[in-house]
């Protein structure tokens, strides 16, 4: 039987897995990187917005923002540390002229420094995605955050 | 076995030494529940904003009792017991909603929007068998009501007959700095919530102590949203158990600050935003107030960090565990600009929030620690002095976490030995 070398995944496909990556791998500052310049970068909790109610728990709207969180992550903020594990189901990816639009499934395992997993977070992306010279990057990334009384505090980004 | 609910267990008469029990005691979780949120308190219930329209009904807790508060058809606020009157099922299911009467899904007793039992399907039984007793009588079983009294759009509910008028509960320092906020019709912009692995008590003594805000939160800090430079104040009521944290850009000298962060590294002159427009929105009020916390007991904190105004209900949810339910208000009279600044800063508040994330951590540590520790060790609170409780003009003070604690000592009748620590 023949190895075949085959790479199934989209460009756009990549940098949904690339993000997860860089989040789970502690790889943070390659995460607004992944953004366009005034890319849009929400979490909002789903009780919000079924109520229509615009108050975010996270509203970034510069990739320069972005750079602050994880300079605050960094060397600034107190929090709790733990491993990350991203789960992405449910992707859907459709184009309609240059704007790409997609939306996938998360849930987001957090492993504490004694090796106990828990389920922290589920939710849904919903992106904007747009094609740059260097490869396609968020122009805005909404998390719908399903498990919107949150476990003590959101440090990383979901 | 209990804890002994004698002299020894309360050390300090000035509350400057705090049992680790009050965090950690099972007994006295349970007693919390009868003697605050059963007792002579006013509990924080919601906004009248949120039941403007005949009808409207949200679900709170006073502890951790499920109340339903309504708007009635007649215009009224009344509140009840979320347990039907029966056989004790939750009566209301859906958080929030508009309803007129509410029947209890087990056999469906039907209540008016006041509480009242309007019909027992059956009563008389069925083919002239089975049914109620004669003598029952409908309008003894009407839902457990509970009083409600409202100032200025906050409205607070009671399970007791003794307590006070709400205005007098409030009193005469603590009602000004509800005025300043609530003078113009607030509107609510969302919801957050935060479960915190901590005892509800943890939170209070966080939001009543400046003396953690400017070495915890870098944030506060490095962007002077708030410094123990600045002009601070620390305000109680008469009982103690309310308090005002006050701080104003005012007065401070850069020295001050240098000197007073000399060898802490949680000031950083170094540090600074890529994307500093956060902080580029114009002030709601020209008092240069950039952070005004306020607690009403037992659990209530009302506060204003920059242009962020919410009110943080504490619901314990079990002796090692509560959430924070934050209600992010603005102002009717907002234009897109202001209310796009409170979005903005949204980003310093909340369980995301650069300032407000670190009190979750700092829940769970104490309550970690706490934990470990005999229920007969006590806490130190001692920063601004022993002695008498009263107002101070610093931030470098634990005064108003006494008061806390002498109010909540009293509210418990738990004896305070009579000399000092």
């Amino acid at each position: 039987m023949m190895n075949a070398v085959c790479d199934t995944s989209s460009p756009v496909q990549d940098l949904l897995e690339r993000y997860v990556d860089c989040l789970d791998e502690d790889r943070l500052e390659e995460w607004p990187e992944l953004f366009l310049e005034n890319g849009l970068y929400k979490i909002l909790s789903r009780e919000n917005e079924a109520m229509g109610l615009p108050a975010p728990l996270v509203y970034y709207y510069s990739r320069g923002m972005m750079e602050d969180r994880v300079t605050a992550l960094r060397d600034a903020l107190t929090y709790e540390f733990v491993y990350s594990r991203h789960l992405i189901t449910n992707t859907r990816i459709s184009a309609r002229d240059d704007i790409i639009e997609a939306s996938s499934n998360f849930v987001i395992f957090h492993t504490c420094e004694e090796g106990r997993s828990k389920t922290y977070a589920v939710g849904r992306y919903r992106d904007v995605i747009v094609e740059t010279d260097d490869g396609p990057k968020f122009k805005k990334r909404t998390v719908i955050l399903d498990t919107f009384a949150v476990q003590n505090l959101i440090a990383a980004p979901l | 076995m209990g804890i002994e609910m004698t002299s020894n267990f309360w050390p300090a008469e000035d509350s400057s030494r705090i049992p680790y029990a009050v965090f950690t005691d099972p007994e006295l979780y349970a007693r919390e529940s009868k003697r605050l949120f059963a007792g002579p308190h006013w509990n924080y219930l919601c906004l009248d904003a949120e039941i403007r329209d005949p009808g409207q009904y949200v679900v709170s807790y006073i502890g951790e009792r499920q109340v339903v508060v309504q708007r009635t058809e007649d215009g009224d606020v009344v509140a009840f017991l979320n347990s039907c009157a029966h056989r004790g099922a939750q009566l209301v299911r859906r958080m929030r909603g508009t309803a007129t009467s509410h029947t209890c899904a087990y056999h469906q007793w039907c209540f008016s929007d006041r509480g009242d039992l309007l019909g027992v399907p059956q009563q008389r039984g069925v083919k002239g068998q089975g049914g109620m007793p004669k003598d029952f009588d409908k309008s003894k079983h009407g839902l457990r009501r509970i009083r409600v009294e409202s100032y200025k759009g906050l409205v607070f509910g009671t399970f007791s007959d003794e307590t006070p008028p709400l205005y007098d509960y409030l009193g005469p320092k603590i009602r000004p700095e509800i005025d300043r906020i609530f003078d113009r019709p607030v509107k609510v912009l969302g919801y957050y919530r935060q479960v915190i692995p901590a005892n509800w008590k943890l939170y209070l003594e966080n939001v009543k102590d400046p003396y953690h805000a400017g070495l915890l939160h870098l944030f506060h800090v490095t962007f002077g949203i708030y410094r123990p430079t600045m002009s601070g104040r620390v305000t109680m009521d008469e009982s103690k158990g309310h308090s005002v944290l006050r701080t104003a850009d005012i007065d401070e000298e850069q020295a001050d600050v240098n000197s007073t962060y000399a060898g802490i590294d949680k000031y950083r002159t170094d540090y600074s935003l890529r994307d500093p427009s956060l902080f580029d929105v114009k002030p709601d009020y020209d008092d240069k107030v950039t952070n005004m916390i306020m607690t009403i007991f037992p659990n209530l904190m009302l506060g204003q960090v920059a242009n962020t105004f919410q009110t943080r209900h504490v619901r314990p949810k079990g002796l090692n565990e509560f959430e924070l339910y934050w209600t992010y208000l603005g102002f009717e009279d907002d234009d897109a600009e202001a209310t796009e600044g409170k979005l903005r800063q949204s980003n310093f508040v909340g369980p995301a929030g650069y300032i407000s994330l670190e009190d979750g951590e700092a829940g769970r540590l104490v309550q970690s620690g706490v934990n470990r520790r005999e229920p007969d060790n006590c806490s130190t609170v001692q920063m601004g002095g022993r002695g008498a409780i009263e107002d101070q003009d610093t931030l470098a003070t634990e005064v108003a976490v006494r008061g806390f604690w002498k109010c909540y000592s009293e509210a418990m009748g738990l004896a305070r030995a009579q000399e000092q620590a």
